[in-house]
Formats: C-alpha cells, sequence, structure tokens
C-alpha cells in the first residue's frame, strides 16, 4: 500500500493558489487568521505535560482557543475539543487517510500530526468546503454524482485528499490519480467512482 | 437528520426493466459535508474517557495486576477489571444457541483467557490522552497456558459440526462414493483460505449515557433491537430502558451485527461514574473486539461424464472456531445446489482452538466455500478439455439437486452470457500461459456467483402530511448499502410523491423494529413493510376499494392533520412468532435453501482477467466483469455500488487480504491497516458491472432479492482461474501471492 506523500507536492502548487480556487466556488472565511496562530506558536513555553497547554488554532478560518493535554493530535482536537467531527479516525496511525485535512494547502494526516503543531497554521476540514445551505465544493459534488462512496466515513479524507491531489497536479489522468489517492482506503470500495469524481471535479476546479 | 442532494444524474447506470431510478443517496449531501453523525461524532457532555487492556496471551490466567501506577496517574477514575466489576454484567447465550452474543465468554467475568486481545481491564480517565497512557501502565502477571493456534496445532478438537449445531444437516443426496467410482472424470482437491477481518474504516466505538435509570446508546450496528435487547438482558433491566442510536454506520461488513463485550462494560462505566463514557477501540484492538472470518480448509471431489455432467459430487469443510462457541458457515448449504448432480456428499467439520469466535463477514459461507466449488469447477473443465463456461451450462438446473425444490428463479446462465459478451471470453485461447503480452502473462478466468436470497420480518410507520411530504420510519440500518435511499423510493413510489418530498429516519431503537442488516436481507425487507403501510395509507384515504389517485388530495379533503399507518410484514416461510423475535432484537432471516417448498438465490458470473509479471511473478487485475441478476434493483446507482464493491473485496480477498496468525501464541500479528493488506484505489482498474433485468415475483411482493454480499462470491476462484490460465499453476491457497508462484509451492 502506497500512503501519499506530502512532500511530493511540486513547489509550484502555492497556498495561496489553493486558497484563491477555493474562495471562489465554495465561500470560504479567511478573516486574519495566519499572523494570530503564527505569535502564538512562537511565544509558547515548553509544556508541562501534566498542565493543559493553551492552543490557538486557525480552522476553516476561525481561531479557536482550547486547553489541551500536550499529547492530543490535531485529529482529537477537531473531534474532541472543537466539535469538528467531520475528520474521521479509522487508524490513529496514519495508515487509512480518514483524517486528511489541509494544513496550509497540503494534505496533511491530522491523527499523526499534534495540535500544537498545527498552531500558526491554516487547517481545513471538510467542514470548511461548504456553508450549511450553501452549494457544495466541486469535489463534493462530483462525489454525490459518482456515488463516490457507500458508508461515508472515509469520505471527508478522500474528499480532502482529492482537492489536495489535484492542486498538487497529481489528478492529470486516471493513472495518476489512483496512485495519488491510495493513501485513502476505502473499505466499501468505492474507487473506480473516486477516480470518476476527481477527473469531473479537477475539470471544475480548474475550469 | 439528512437532508436529500437531487442533482443531476451523472454516469449512473440507466435502469433497465425491473429497476428503479438511480437517485442520487439520500444521505449524500449529510456524508459530504462531514455533517453525518457516527455513532463516536456525538458530543456527550462531561465524556469520561475509557482505553481497553486486552490480553497478550491467548490462553491462561491474570495471576494479579498491578494498578498502582496506572491509578496514580491524575485524571485517571477507575480501572473496572474482573476483581471489581462483580456481577455487574449477566452472562447471555451465544447465538446459535438463541442468546444475542457473538461470543460466549462474559466480559471480565473470571481472570481465565480464552484467546489473545480479550478485554482483561477498562481504564477510565478525564481524557483520552490519560486514558491511554494510563493503560499502558497497567501491569498484569499472567499464568501462561500453551494455547491452540489453528488447524491442526496441538490441543486442537475436531468436531462434526452436525454433532455441535443440531439445526445443522448435511446436505446429501444419491450415492456419492459409488457414482465418484465409476465416473470417467474426475478432481479430487485440496483448498484453504485464511482468517481475514472486515476492517470497516470506522472503528468499534461505543458511547453510553445514563439520564436516571434510563440508558442510551451510541454505537454503530447492524441490528440496534439486537443491542438493546441483548445489553438489558446482561445489565439485568428491562429493555424499554435502553435506547440504541445509529443512524450512521461506517461500514460493517458483518463485524457490527452482534453484541459484542464491549457495549456492557461503557454502561457499566457510565453507571459507576455517573457520567458520559466514550470508547473507541484501537485498530489493534477491534481485530478482537469485535469478530473475524475464520480460516478454512476444503476437499472437492467432482465425477463427471466425457461430455462435462456432474454424477458426483463432494464438498467436506473444515472452519476453525473458538472454544466456547460453535460458530460455523457451513457453505455446503450452498455449493451443493449449484449444479445438477444427482450424487452428492458433504461434511462440515470444526476445529476448536484458542480463538476469539468467528462471526460473520461477507458472505459468510459462500465466500470460502465458492473459492473451492468453483476452483475446482475450472480444475474439472481442464480436465474435461472443455470451455468453463459450457461446463456451467450444461449442468445448470432450475432445481436444487438435493431436495427437487425448485429455483424461484434463476439466471445463471443469461448471467454468464452477458458477462461473457462483454468481456470479449470468446477470444480466449485456452492454453495455459498462451496469451502473453510482452513481460506478462495474460490469464482469463471465470466463476459462478450466487448468493441465498433471504429476508426477515419487518415493521414500520409512514406518515402522511397534507403539505405533501411524508415520513418513514423504521430501525433499518444505514451501513452504505443505500437504505435511506430506497426506503424513500419505495414511498415515493407507493404514496404517489415526488422522492424529495419523503423523509426518513432509521437505525434507532425508539423507531418500529426492522431487522440485522445482514444476509443481505436489509432492501427486500424494509422496502416490503414500507410498501404494505403506503398500502395501508392509501386503502384508509380510499373509499370502499377505490384507490385513490392523489392520496394528498384525497387527505386535504377529509380535514385530516395527516395520516398515519404502522405495518409488520413477514416473509413466507419465516417461523411462528417472527414479529416477537422481531421486537426481541432476534429476527431470524429465512429463505434461500432453508424452505419446505422452493430454494430461492440470487446468481451472477464473474470473468477476471490477470496479468502476472514473466519474472517477477506480480499478479494485476487490469479488468474484471461481472453479470448479476437479483431480482428488482430498486435503484441502479447505489445497486452498482455495492456489486462493484463487493466484486473489489473479492480482489481483496483473492490477493491481498490475511490475518497472520502467531503459530505458537495463537494471536493475530498484522492487526494494523498497513500489515493487513485490502485493496487500495490504484489495485483497482476497470470494473464492469452488468445487472441482467429478472424479475421474480415469488420472493417478495416487490421481487426484491439481496445484492450486498453476492458481488464477492466467486470472484477469488476467477482470479485464481485465471493464474492457472496465465501460468499454467494451479493456487489453492488464499491469498494468492507471488511467493507461491515463484516456489510453486
Ligand atoms: S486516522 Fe489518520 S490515517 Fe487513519
Ligand atoms: S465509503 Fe465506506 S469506507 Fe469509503
Amino acid at each position: 500500500m502506497t500512503n501519499h506523500s506530502d512532500d511530493e507536492r511540486p513547489a509550484s502548487v502555492s497556498r495561496r493558489r489553493f486558497l484563491g480556487a477555493t474562495a471562489s466556488t465554495a465561500a470560504f472565511p479567511l478573516v486574519g487568521v495566519a499572523a494570530a496562530g503564527q505569535a502564538a506558536a512562537q511565544t509558547m513555553p515548553p509544556p508541562d505535560p501534566q498542565a493543559p497547554v493553551d492552543v490557538k488554532l486557525s480552522i476553516n478560518g476561525e481561531m479557536y482557543r482550547v486547553g489541551l493535554d500536550v499529547r492530543t493530535t490535531l485529529l482529537d482536537a477537531l473531534r474532541d475539543h472543537i466539535g469538528l467531527t467531520g475528520s474521521k479516525k479509522g487508524c490513529d496511525h496514519g495508515q487509512c487517510g480518514a483524517c486528511t485535512v489541509l494544513v496550509d494547502g497540503r494534505r496533511t494526516l491530522a491523527c499523526l500530526t499534534l495540535a500544537v503543531a498545527a498552531q500558526g497554521r491554516e487547517v481545513t476540514t471538510v467542514e470548511g468546503l461548504a456553508r450549511a445551505d450553501g452549494p457544495l465544493h466541486p469535489m463534493q459534488q462530483a462525489f454525490v454524482d459518482h456515488d463516490a462512496f457507500q458508508c461515508g466515513y472515509c469520505t471527508p479524507g478522500q474528499i480532502m485528499s482529492a482537492i489536495g491531489c489535484v492542486k498538487e497536479g497529481h489528478a492529470g489522468n486516471d493513472d495518476a490519480i489512483r496512485e495519488y489517492m491510495s493513501g485513502n482506503l476505502c473499505r466499501c470500495a468505492a474507487y473506480p467512482n473516486i477516480v470518476a469524481a476527481v477527473r469531473q471535479a479537477k475539470l471544475q476546479m480548474e475550469g | 437528520m439528512a437532508d436529500a442532494v437531487f442533482s443531476t444524474l451523472v454516469e449512473a447506470p440507466a435502469p433497465k426493466s425491473n429497476m428503479g431510478e438511480p437517485v442520487p443517496r439520500y444521505d449524500a449531501r449529510a456524508k459530504v459535508t462531514g455533517s453525518a453523525l457516527y455513532a463516536s461524532d456525538v458530543a456527550l457532555p462531561d465524556v469520561a474517557y475509557a482505553f481497553l487492556v486486552t490480553s497478550a496471551i491467548a490462553k491462561g490466567r491474570v495471576r494479579s495486576f498491578d494498578l498502582r501506577e496506572a491509578r496514580a496517574l491524575p485524571g485517571v477514575l477507575d480501572i473496572l477489571t474482573h476483581g471489581n466489576i462483580g456481577d455487574a454484567i449477566r452472562p447471555v447465550k451465544f447465538f446459535t444457541e438463541g442468546g444475542p452474543a457473538s461470543n460466549s465468554v462474559l466480559p471480565l467475568g473470571s481472570p481465565e483467557i480464552a484467546y489473545g486481545g480479550q478485554t482483561i481491564a477498562v481504564v477510565l480517565a478525564n481524557s483520552y490522552e490519560v486514558a491511554r497512557d494510563a493503560a499502558h501502565r497497567v501491569l498484569v502477571d499472567y499464568e501462561i497456558d500453551r494455547p491452540s493456534a489453528t488447524f491442526a496445532s496441538p490441543g486442537a478438537v475436531d468436531q462434526e459440526l452436525a454433532t455441535q449445531n443440531k439445526k445443522h444437516d448435511d446436505p446429501k443426496v444419491g450415492d456419492f462414493a459409488g457414482a465418484y467410482a465409476s465416473s470417467p472424470v474426475t478432481v479430487d482437491v485440496s483448498y484453504s483460505t485464511p482468517a481475514q477481518h472486515h476492517n470497516p474504516i470506522e472503528l468499534f466505538a461505543t458511547q453510553c449515557s445514563w439520564t436516571g435509570a434510563q440508558l442510551t446508546v451510541h454505537e454503530p450496528s447492524q441490528n440496534v433491537y439486537g443491542i438493546k435487547n441483548g445489553l438489558a438482558a446482561q445489565l439485568g433491566i428491562e429493555p424499554s430502558q435502553i435506547r440504541v442510536v445509529s443512524p450512521y454506520v461506517g461500514g460493517a461488513f458483518g463485524s457490527k451485527g452482534g453484541l459484542t463485550q464491549r457495549t456492557a462494560l461503557v454502561a457499566v462505566a457510565a453507571r459507576k461514574l455517573g457520567r458520559p463514557v466514550k470508547l473507541v477501540p484501537t485498530r489493534e484492538q477491534g481485530f478482537t473486539v469485535a469478530t473475524y472470518r475464520s480460516e478454512t480448509k476444503h476437499r472437492v471431489r467432482l465425477g463427471a461424464s466425457r461430455d462435462g455432467r456432474l454424477q458426483a459430487l463432494s464438498h467436506d469443510g473444515f472452519e476453525v472456531t473458538s472454544r466456547p462457541d460453535p460458530y460455523a458457515v457451513a457453505g455446503t448449504d450452498a455449493s451443493t445446489r449449484m449444479y445438477a448432480c444427482p450424487n452428492i456428499a458433504s461434511s462440515v467439520t470444526i476445529v476448536r482452538a484458542d480463538r476469539s469466535t468467528p462471526g460473520f463477514m461477507r458472505a459468510p459461507a459462500e465466500t470460502p466455500y465458492f473459492f473451492a466449488l468453483e476452483s475446482a469447477m475450472d480444475e474439472l473443465a481442464v480436465a474435461l478439455a472443455m470451455d468453463p463456461v459450457e461446463l456451467r451450462r450444461v449442468n445448470d438446473t432450475m432445481k436444487d439437486p438435493i431436495k427437487g425444490l425448485p429455483y424461484t428463479s434463476r439466471a445463471l446462465i443469461p448471467c454468464f452470457d452477458r458477462a461473457a459478451e462483454a468481456f470479449g471470453w470468446a477470444k480466449r485461447d485456452a492454453r495455459p500461459g498462451s496469451m502473453r503480452d510482452a513481460d506478462w502473462l495474460v490469464g482469463w478466468g471465470c466463476a459462478t456467483s450466487a448468493y441465498p436470497t433471504q429476508m426477515a420480518a419487518a415493521s414500520a410507520r409512514v406518515s402522511l402530511f397534507p403539505d405533501g411530504t411524508a415520513r418513514v420510519e423504521t430501525a433499518g440500518h444505514e451501513i452504505g448499502n443505500g437504505l435511506y435511499t430506497v426506503a424513500a423510493q419505495v414511498a415515493a413510489e407507493r404514496l404517489g410523491l415526488p422522492v424529495g418530498r419523503v423523509t426518513v429516519l432509521l437505525g434507532d431503537t425508539d423507531l418500529p423494529p426492522a431487522p440485522v442488516a445482514g444476509g443481505s436481507i436489509s432492501t427486500a425487507s424494509v422496502c416490503s413493510v414500507i410498501a404494505q403501510a403506503c398500502d395501508a395509507i392509501r386503502a384508509r384515504l380510499s373509499d370502499g376499494t377505490t384507490p385513490t389517485g392523489d392520496l394528498v388530495a384525497a387527505l386535504k379533503e377529509r380535514g385530516m392533520g395527516s395520516v398515519q399507518e404502522y405495518a409488520e410484514w413477514v416473509p413466507h416461510g419465516a417461523p411462528k412468532g417472527a414479529m416477537g423475535m422481531l421486537y426481541r432484537g432476534a429476527a431470524q432471516p429465512t429463505g434461500g435453501a432453508k424452505l419446505q417448498d422452493r430454494i430461492q438465490f440470487a446468481f451472477g458470473a464473474q470473468f477476471v482477467e490477470v496479468r502476472v509479471h514473466a519474472r517477477t511473478r506480480e499478479i494485476r487485475v487490469p479488468r474484471i466483469v461481472g453479470a448479476f441478476a437479483s431480482g428488482r434493483i430498486m435503484n441502479t446507482r447505489t445497486a452498482h455500488s455495492q456489486y462493484m464493491g463487493g466484486m473489489i473485496w473479492g480482489i481483496g480477498s483473492a490477493l491481498h487480504e490475511e490475518t497472520e496468525i502467531d503459530a505458537n501464541a495463537a494471536r493475530y500479528v498484522n492487526t494494523n491497516l498497513a500489515d493487513y493488506l485490502v485493496p487500495v484505489n490504484a489495485d483497482v482498474v476497470d470494473v464492469e458491472v452488468i445487472m441482467v433485468p429478472e424479475e421474480d415475483s415469488q420472493v417478495n411482493p416487490l421481487g426484491i432479492k439481496g445484492i450486498g454480499e453476492i458481488g464477492i462470491v466467486g470472484t477469488s476462484a476467477a482470479v485464481a482461474n485465471a493464474v492457472y490460465h496465465a501460468t499454467g499453476q494451479r493456487l489453492r491457497d488464499l491469498p494468492l501471492r507471488i511467493d507461491t508462484l515463484v516456489t510453486g509451492a
């Protein structure tokens, strides 16, 4: 099995380009996040393992401040402390991709990222792609159109990973999509439909 | 609850005769936006976290715990062990004995260890991080006995299944031994399949919270009424005190159908702490928290006349189970009934080892038993120098060869013909190794798919409102099967409403009961009862016998605020008292080969191309074509996904999946998703699903057969048969791996 590698993201795909494209299609809240997050990361004292650490996270354009055990992963912070349960836990070991989020536009496994390490960065989860009653992100709509899921549990991770895959330039053909989406397991095995969805959304995201 | 999404339809298979519209999934928007709440997503106020401590040994006993270091950790609330849980949990029986348990070992019932990974303590803490930390500080002093791991391990005990499970009868007819001895062409071959774990991507979470004497359980379940009633018996309370909520299940495949040990433990912990408790076992723990498909062995003997007609067929199966529970899948019930043959024998032997009790996993019986049967059929075709499709054709039958009962419908040969044509089978050169493409040895193989058509009692409540909306309520289960969608479709159709006007509530014991989502019974059972409730609404709004056209207009005319009907549906062949059993969470699927007057199965045919690298022996599956006839198809979009998912499971079963068992320690070795291989996107290329139109008015009024499992049946044999065609090497042990191809072992 292959896990997608963040290292292989070509340098030409910048965060700005990602955010620009996303904002135009999915009403993405983007207010003054980076500065506050970076300041917090730089002034933090060394953590006492017994005491909750004051963590500031910028998620989907909103700042969240939570007291966390320093060992808390970004995934558990999102799910158990911030109430954003769209990102899923399937293994907690970086083996399934269900927890995939974008950190500064790059697809990242939230279960392998400590929450404290995500400070000063912009985290995008599946909840950040569309407003409650608004239009879906092209990738979400493509997943609906192609029935690219059954149980839906891997789906948020697939969608975030697929957006990252397109932005990286790894969705140029079906073989590339298959390869670069292979870090996201779908036990329901919707794979051919996922490939079709990524193909469709790529055209819309780039068109 | 989910908002329905009805967007432009893209690339959904067009419905053919007796097929419903491919409306997008009812729960699609909820699932792509992350708003669908799965069990572990539900936020409970002031929740405490549980972390399991599981046994490092497979047999023996806990001599003592040293809990001092764990308890000393700030934030630790309590640690449950057999020493302090008292009699909080009462024993309940294993399901073959009429109980609810998927494993009859009493949770924290004693210091005895029955299998590796058994839960021996539950750590409770204010945070997940502290609970996990403390669990790793629990020191256990074991007294270790030597465990039996699997077949032929010292101490493993073989038993004929018929002596252990009174309901099992080995199918047989005629004189197998005599007919086999006099058959001009015979094969006598043995096969094996490995242990496999479902590994749904959602973990086996449970959350419990008490309000006074009322308990609410959030747990992904294929049988919410089963959990409710079983847990009530364990806790010694009334079922009415328990509500089980499971509106979405993140994959199940059989692993979430039974009552596992964890539920009662979390309930007891929550009662003890006086606050809600959340348990999300790790992926590794999931290998023994839930069940699995155990390893099997098979001996198949086929005798045929020179024209390919079967004269003798025998299938002996061997299956590993646990010491306490006689679990077996006994796939001979199906494998002896696929082909016309006058002389049939069979047997099933269970082998007791020191293992967790196995359980249902997608097509539990047919997956391993059809690997054996359909591989053997291919070997027979080779021995006869006959085309394998023709071999199926000459042995086709419209009646059960064991009891002589008629099939309600059987489109096996139309499935073979449609799939063969789509695949291009006519261009196959039968000689092994003859279809080489540069460095790749190309092989084509095929196999029969079949799955018993079963149903169980179900109930539902349907309401129609004057604003032209309707609501369907039934405790059926959305496990990716598309039940929300097809439930909305059947109600819309029967009430004459657009599908977007129907709300569906599922997966909650506050709703009328529906049966377990297993045995591919959900759509047939639940849609049947919904249709019945809708028809009752129509009858109420009709004057006398005239059916009313516009029901909403009729409702308004009468000035009624709403009309509501509750219905109960019992399938043909269900036992007396089936509705009572449904309410007790114990409705048994009936049908398949178990009826007195007929036999009912869905059929299919699968064709696979493999490419085996001439030097490295890497095996790839570039394309697979499956044709299936399963009665009425409710929604071609969701059905396509079900079939396709099953076929890909078949590829995984053939090439990837195996739970490795330590022969000395009797423990699972590869308990994570990097080492337990499942198909990934790059493993799957071209999957073509053909839905062959079929009408069967006998199975149920809507003519629905199940489709959730048939897609995996026979696939692994088709892959192995293709590998033989590519290489001339016959592999009889799953999974098919490079090392066996290289060594020829
Ligand atoms: S939960 Fe993060 S990769 Fe599986
Ligand atoms: S949709 Fe179920 S795991 Fe992918």
